[in-house]
């Protein structure tokens, strides 16, 4: 090592510069899991200080499904004195929970004594971007199979649709083609209009129509998917354009009659001084609209013991203006949050909802605006949407 | 049912949308003429001379689009609807020779009598 190096290595004060400067968190620990050391790091990772941490168990920090993990990790190291890697969550000071990776090894100091140490840092972000970019190829490949569907059931739903049509006006007095060919066969179209009316023939009729139209609307709301609308975009101030939206919602006939919209209590706490926002107002109107319909129904469909609520919010966060919307209704488990902007996941009764609301609503905001749409949620606890659109305009 | 002078042409590779859309338009008294694809429509569309053409955009061989700025060249004073499965922004081509979005029909056609409307609708302001 040249003398220069040795130097530096002696020297016990560039050592702890070293450390207490590192961005990543420094630490060790006994072996029964209690830290004796964190570096200043932490503090700023974690928001504890270390007095709050140096003496306490790596055990009472890290979230409890994730400790057998961490312990069989520890062991491991013990065991073959070799660097392990681990991913566990991690209680922040705010309360909530952040991913960390954390490289740990084993250490016998002069005096004998061993330790656990490591560094550890925040992936949280990096991770759920991951996840994001995981779901966001699964939309691609299900939106190809969407359009595809769309088009090939088109034709045979037009015919549905039109023959049933054709069957009502077949019977029709009006046309002279009915009473020629009625006459032809020596029949009265009359009496046979009579007879289908009181068998109920034109009411099954109509209930053809009106099923066809419904799946026609799923499919239109399918090819959504295969649209890649950003035309149409505007600045808008965004605390007028949701407080706009909050009033449709209110005259929605669903959201009236069926979820009881004005019992709900609407709390906005939108930030001054927003700047516009560039968006496609039908297409976010549609966006919050399925957000604040789908908040609705978990409002109705629970016997709450406290005032139902929803909030709403607007701010900017790391260049994006982020929309909340927050219910105070039952929540939901985590499988359910992980797969809530699928196409045809639904929770709901088969025929209470198609199922695809919330899956075009992240079709349109991160396709058309090419911003994020997410959902926090545990039940019990409410459910939390974030949509973030970028501040510097839609490309 | 006071139609028989407009002459409607239809283009639909689809039997049964073709079939049950020229039985509409026959009970309205509409005069129908109807083929599978464009290249047959071409063929007839002078002698022909349809007020309204309507056709479908996916078709065997030549498409909707071309057909109609073909058939535009034969008859110029035809007027063009286009009946489309897939969410489609008229093309500039098709605008240039006067469809606005209002031409454009989305399948599946709820309604015919709408379809109707548009027909008559096309006849008497004679735009084309």
């Amino acid at each position: 090592m040249p003398p220069k190096a040795e130097m530096f290595f002696k020297s016990e004060s560039r050592y702890r510069m070293l450390v207490e400067n590192s961005s990543d968190i420094i630490f060790s620990l006994d072996f029964e899991g209690y830290f004796d050391y964190v570096s200043p790091a932490w503090k700023n990772i974690l928001g504890h200080e270390p007095s709050e941490v140096i003496g306490h168990n790596f055990r009472e920090f890290v979230n409890p499904d994730d400790i057998p993990r961490c312990e069989d990790i520890f062991m491991a190291v013990i065991r073959t004195n070799s660097m392990q890697e681990m991913t566990y969550r991690i209680h922040h000071g705010d309360g909530s929970w952040r991913r960390h990776t954390s490289r740990v090894n084993r250490h016998r100091d002069e005096n004998g004594v061993q330790t656990i140490f490591g560094t550890a840092h925040d992936v949280t972000e990096r991770l759920r971007f991951e996840e994001l970019m995981t779901q966001s190829e699964k939309m691609t490949m299900i939106s190809g199979m969407a359009a595809g569907m769309a088009h090939e059931i088109n034709n045979p739903l037009g015919a549905i649709l039109q023959h049933a049509q054709n069957i009502e006006r077949r019977v029709s007095a009006n046309i002279p083609a009915n009473v020629q060919a009625a006459a032809e066969v020596g029949v009265s179209l009359d009496l046979v209009h009579a007879y289908m009316e009181k068998r109920g023939i034109f009411d099954f009729i109509a209930h053809i129509r009106s099923a066809g139209i419904k799946a026609s609307d799923i499919i239109t709301n399918m090819l959504q998917f295969s649209r890649r609308s950003d035309a149409g975009a505007e600045p808008v101030d965004l605390s007028t354009f949701v407080d706009k939206v909050l009033e449709l919602a209110g005259t929605d006939y669903d959201m009236k009659k069926k979820y009881n919209f004005h019992r709900i209590e609407l709390q906005r706490h939108y930030v001054a001084d927003l700047p516009p926002v560039l968006l496609s107002v039908t297409g976010m109107e549609q966006v919050l609209l399925n957000i604040l319909n789908n908040a609705a129904q978990a409002l109705a469909g629970s016997d709450l013991p406290h005032q139902p609520r929803i909030s709403v919010r607007t701010r900017v966060a790391a260049g994006m203006a982020v929309i909340e919307i927050e219910d105070n209704g039952p929540g939901m488990d985590k499988k359910t949050a992980q797969r809530i902007f699928e196409p045809f996941f639904t929770t709901k009764e088969i025929g209470v909802g198609t199922g695809l609301g919330l899956s075009v609503a992240y079709e349109i905001v991160t396709k058309g605006h090419h911003g994020l749409i997410d959902v926090s949620s545990q039940p019990g606890m409410g459910c939390c949407f974030t949509v973030k659109l970028p501040l510097q305009g839609v490309a | 049912m006071n139609n028989p002078a407009i002459t409607v042409l239809l283009v639909e590779d689809n039997d049964m949308i073709r079939e049950c859309i020229t039985a509409y338009l026959e009970d309205e008294g509409f005069t129908v003429h109807s083929y599978v694809t464009a290249e047959q429509a071409l063929e007839r569309i002078v002698a022909i001379n349809p007020v309204v053409c309507i056709s479908d955009m996916r078709l065997p061989g030549m498409d909707g689009e071309s057909f109609i700025l073909k058939a535009h060249t034969l008859c110029p004073v035809t007027s063009f609807l286009l009946h489309t499965g897939i969410l489609y922004t008229l093309s500039d081509e098709l605008r240039d020779i006067g469809m606005t979005d209002g031409d454009v029909l989305l399948k599946p056609i709820h309604d015919l009598s709408k379809l109707v409307k548009r027909i008559t609708h096309i006849s008497v302001t004679g735009r084309g």
